[in-house]
């Protein structure tokens, strides 16, 4: 403890205590002198010796050696402008891969004390849901006491407003929303406790900034302004600052208070009925306590639950705990996206660092004398090394800091481009700084150590090491150039093979009955009439009905069962015996559902051949309750398009399913033209109602355009990292001719073929690059099985996908070769050896 | 490294920090006084370098085994003197008997071996 206040005593005042120990050996040296004693001693030397007893001369070195890394960069501005634009593009990705994640995940959302927002989920070993009933929350809200409040959102269909085309998103929040987020206004008023906390209040919206900027082009006197949202009147009362955060990203259009719900809904039963709808719950800790006594006082209170609904709450359910205070909650689905992303990013930063270890021991060639020079006047090796590798670090932290610049930079352009809220901000924070700091010297230890340690050991004429870095470089490329050759692949087949099912004549209407309280009874006449109605309509060919929506809109549901030692995703649909006709989809063999029936089943080819493989699977029993399997359909993917091992079961639907169906409609041309008519039969059924109309052509467009998209990123990648291994290559090639420069004109001078030259230039960089194409290809199998599901289709080991990646990459290393070993060949020998 | 800044090689290692330690148990010296003294009660046996003595007492300094105080020289010149603080004398006894058990170990395997 005092030797450390005394260590650092010294560091503060060291001017001071350096003059007394000048000053005390100046004295030693008087009186030795007196004595006629001489010393020939360097006095500085002596000093400096002395001083190291306190354990900071480090810093004066490491001072010495970042002055003396800033000169030599200073003086080779090619090598440094290189290094350093290398480093940026291969830290700029990675830092904006970790903004990214930090923003989402790690940052706190501007909103009133962050860190106390929790996410409330209903949860059990088997059944996990974001939606709880509104009926459960009331409840918990007026019970909990380890939660100082608790809020909730109730998302719902689109609303018309006014007479637009466009509908607007919405979303109802309980009155206390904004107020616990500490919300403010841009204008007028937010919903309020006091004011909005009632069915029978005067109805109010608020709408948010995006939109008001959008839609009303910012006029403020919208404010008091009575605006229809699905025909009901309704007034504006405020706008909600850009400045301000809510939990859903600020996705949504406009706010109504959650209490007036059935006002604009009419007939829904969301609020009152415990088993139809639900809302996302979240709250605030109590001071001092933790998510863990919550979550227990939370548990007693869901068993309290139970007695009064006891068919509603699951076996051992509880309510999951998640910090709610982030943009994002880290899912492990979403966890397994960034590791594939993050993989990626890694590879460029390979590529980049194995690219710059291969420049500096081409430098480290140049240096060889000044470094030699510096071991003879008595520099020790460890010196030289810690000098050389201080230069790397002062390298690394430049090109981090500049590919800082160039991710915050292109993040700013991005979200300029996109509306985004004026809080949403990549200004780098701690984390990210720390992270540039960590990859810097990461980099620098990745490409500086080992020329350092080679310089310093004086041993820089090894081939191998430049070897090793060029095979990496290959194989780095290798893996990205092979993922996005795959995806490219992908998207072909998605856009050109037969999908198992027709779409492009298909029209998808979403009536919400069961949003509106229609009884199974109701909702079969309701679809009864809009069949009869849709069926008159010239051009239509045929209409189904399926529980599940397909393509744009809708919820997906899935079942994984383990199948042979794997999880497979089984997607069930309940559907007429319509549906296999309407959707295109082949019965190959057996016979199809009849109207109702139960304990019968159809599955998919996929799902026939994985249960029972190399049999019959009419006549087999499928599923808990035994189903009989009457049918085998064509695989058609519709819900899981890009799972490859995605597997159908189909159900007949039963008149319990009536409220939730979905009509799809056939037609003979083009639909397009035929949504609005549709919109008025459905209007005149029953003008409660705001159906859905959608071409599933578009949204099989927006899967495509989410694939394209992937592909066109990882084809970036991939291109930078070949053109930054390509740069690599041409250098060390140029740099390898160069050395022989002599030994090629001697050859040519006595007489050897330019083939016979260029194959010897040329003949240490074939094993790497093959290597390097070789263990990319194979470290991409091997891992490839993580991105089947987003293949679309196409196996993992997709030949066609490997051969395109690996041919790019040959195509790219040959030219990168070729093109500076040329010059081997224009040698004139009588010059070459001339300049000798 | 030259010859003259190393300790002089019949000097065991550590053996400086102790003798500066007892010669200044019996007051405060300064830099070239504890030199002087300890030449001279070696009967010019053992000479303390420049080289070796100020880093010695500067990591002393650090240990907190001596303080540095301002005074006036023989010859009229402001200088340090160090003096023993009580972690010093502490040490000094440890190091004494350390050095007392290790030179008599020392001694019995060169009478008996």
């Amino acid at each position: 403890m005092g030797e450390l206040f005394r260590r650092l005593r010294y560091l503060l005042f060291h001017r001071r205590f350096d003059r007394e120990l000048e000053n005390e050996m100046e004295f030693h040296r008087e009186m030795a002198a007196r004595q006629g004693r001489r010393n020939f001693g360097n006095t500085l030397r002596l000093r400096e010796q002395s001083r190291e007893a306190w354990g900071w001369t480090w810093i004066d070195r490491l001072l010495q050696d970042l002055r003396y890394a800033a000169r030599i960069l200073w003086r080779s501005p090619g090598f440094a402008a290189t290094a350093v634009g290398v480093l940026t593009l291969g830290i700029g990705v990675c830092v904006t891969g970790f903004s990214l994640l930090n923003f989402l995940v790690f940052r706190f959302l501007p909103v009133r004390d962050p860190a106390a927002l929790v996410r409330l989920q209903r949860d059990s070993l088997e059944i996990h849901t974001s939606e709880t009933p509104y009926q459960s929350f009331l409840f918990y809200q007026a019970h909990a006491k380890t939660l100082s409040a608790m809020f909730a959102t109730m998302g719902s269909p689109a609303m018309e407003l006014d007479d637009d085309l466009k509908p607007v998103s919405i979303d109802f929040v309980t009155a206390n929303y904004f107020s616990e987020l500490g919300a403010i206004a841009a204008t007028g008023r937010l919903i309020d406790p006091h004011r909005d906390d009632s069915a029978d209040a005067v109805p109010v919206v608020v709408l948010n900034y995006m939109f008001w900027q959008q839609r009303f082009s910012g006029d403020p006197s919208v404010i008091g302004r009575v605006i229809r949202l699905n025909k009901k009147p309704v007034t504006v009362i405020g706008i909600l600052s850009n400045f301000s955060a809510t939990l859903d990203g600020n996705n949504t259009d406009v706010y109504l208070p959650i209490k007036q719900q059935s006002y604009f809904i009419e007939g829904s039963r969301a609020l009152t009925d415990v088993f139809s709808g639900g809302v996302g719950m979240w709250g605030r800790l109590a001071r001092g306590v933790t998510a863990k006594s919550a979550g227990e006082e939370l548990l007693a209170l869901t068993n309290d639950l139970r007695k009064l609904y006891p068919k509603l709450i699951w076996d051992k359910e509880y309510i999951h705990i998640d910090p709610g205070g982030h943009p994002a909650i880290l899912q492990p689905e979403m966890l397994r996206a960034f590791a594939l992303i993050a993989a990626l990013l890694l590879l460029i930063f390979i590529v980049a660092c194995a690219n710059l270890g291969g420049l500096m021991m081409a430098r480290s060639i140049a240096r060889e004398h000044e470094i030699s020079i510096r071991i003879a006047i008595g520099a020790n090796r460890k010196r030289i090394f810690r000098q050389l590798f201080t230069e790397s670090l002062v390298l690394a932290l430049l090109g981090a800091f500049s590919g800082l610049t160039l991710s915050y930079m292109g993040l700013r352009i991005i979200s300029a481009m996109n509306p985004t809220p004026a809080w949403v901000s990549f200004a780098p924070d701690w984390r990210v700084l720390l992270f540039v700091v960590g990859i810097a010297v990461m980099a620098a230890i990745f490409f500086g150590l080992a020329p350092a340690l080679q310089i310093a050991r004086q041993r820089q004429r090894k081939t191998m090491v430049r070897q090793i870095l060029v095979g990496a470089q290959i194989a780095a490329s290798c893996v990205l150039l092979i993922v996005s050759s795959l995806l490219v692949h992908a998207v072909l087949h998605m856009m050109h093979a037969d999908p198992g099912f027709g779409y492009e004549q298909v029209i998808g209407i979403s009536p919400g009955l069961d949003g509106h309280g229609y009884t199974p009874q109701a909702a079969q006449n309701y679809l009864d009439t809009l069949r009869g109605r849709l069926l008159g309509l010239p051009g239509v060919k045929s209409v189904a009905l399926s529980k599940i929506s397909l393509l744009g809109n809708g919820y997906t549901a899935y079942m994984t069962e383990e199948i042979g030692g794997h999880p497979v995703n089984i997607y069930p649909n309940w559907v007429d015996t319509e549906f296999f006709k309407t959707m295109g989809i082949p019965l190959l063999r057996g016979r199809d559902l009849r109207p109702g029936e139960t304990h019968a089943v159809i599955v998919s080819d996929s799902l026939a051949r994985r249960l029972w493989p190399g049999q019959e699977a009419l006549g087999q029993k499928f599923g808990d309750q035994k189903d009989l399997v009457v049918g085998v359909a064509g695989n058609a993917r519709i819900k899981a398009l890009n799972d490859g091992d995605a597997v159908e079961a189909y159900w007949a639907m039963q008149p319990s399913d009536m409220a939730s169906m979905t009509l799809l409609v056939k037609t003979a041309g083009a639909p397009d033209e035929l949504p609005p008519m549709m919109k008025s039969i459905a209007e005149t059924l029953d003008p409660k109602l705001f159906p859905y109309i959608w071409l599933l052509k578009s949204g099989f467009r927006e899967f495509t355009k989410i694939l394209e998209n992937t592909a066109v990123g990882v084809s970036v990648l991939g291109m930078v990292a070949v053109l930054l291994a390509g740069v690599g290559i041409i250098g060390l090639v140029a740099y390898s001719v160069s050395q022989r420069t002599k030994e090629i004109a001697i050859r040519l001078a006595l007489g050897a073929k330019p083939m016979h030259v260029l194959t010897v230039v040329l003949r240490q960089f074939l094993v790497p690059v093959l290597a390097g194409a070789v263990v990319g290809a194979i470290a991409t199998a091997g891992v490839s099985q993580f991105l089947r599901k987003i293949l679309f289709g196409i196996s993992n080991l997709d030949p066609a996908g490997y051969a395109g990646g690996i041919l790019v990459l040959i195509a790219i290393a040959a030219a990168a070769t070729l093109l500076p070993a040329r010059r081997a060949l224009r040698v004139d020998p009588m010059s070459a050896l001339h300049e000798e | 490294m030259p010859m003259s800044l190393m300790p002089k090689p019949d000097m065991p290692p550590g053996a400086l920090t102790l003798l500066i330690l007892r010669v200044l148990q019996s007051g405060s010296l300064h830099g070239y006084a504890i030199a002087q003294r300890i030449h001279i009660l070696s009967s010019e046996v053992l000479a303390v370098e420049e080289g070796s003595l100020y880093p010695a007492l500067q990591k002393m300094l650090l240990k907190g085994w001596v303080s540095g105080e301002w005074g006036i020289s023989e010859t009229n010149r402001k200088v340090r003197f160090y003096r023993l603080t009580p972690a010093g004398r502490k040490q000094l006894q440890a190091e004494l008997s350390n050095y007392d058990r290790v030179t008599e170990a020392i001694q019995a395997v060169l009478r008996t071996a």
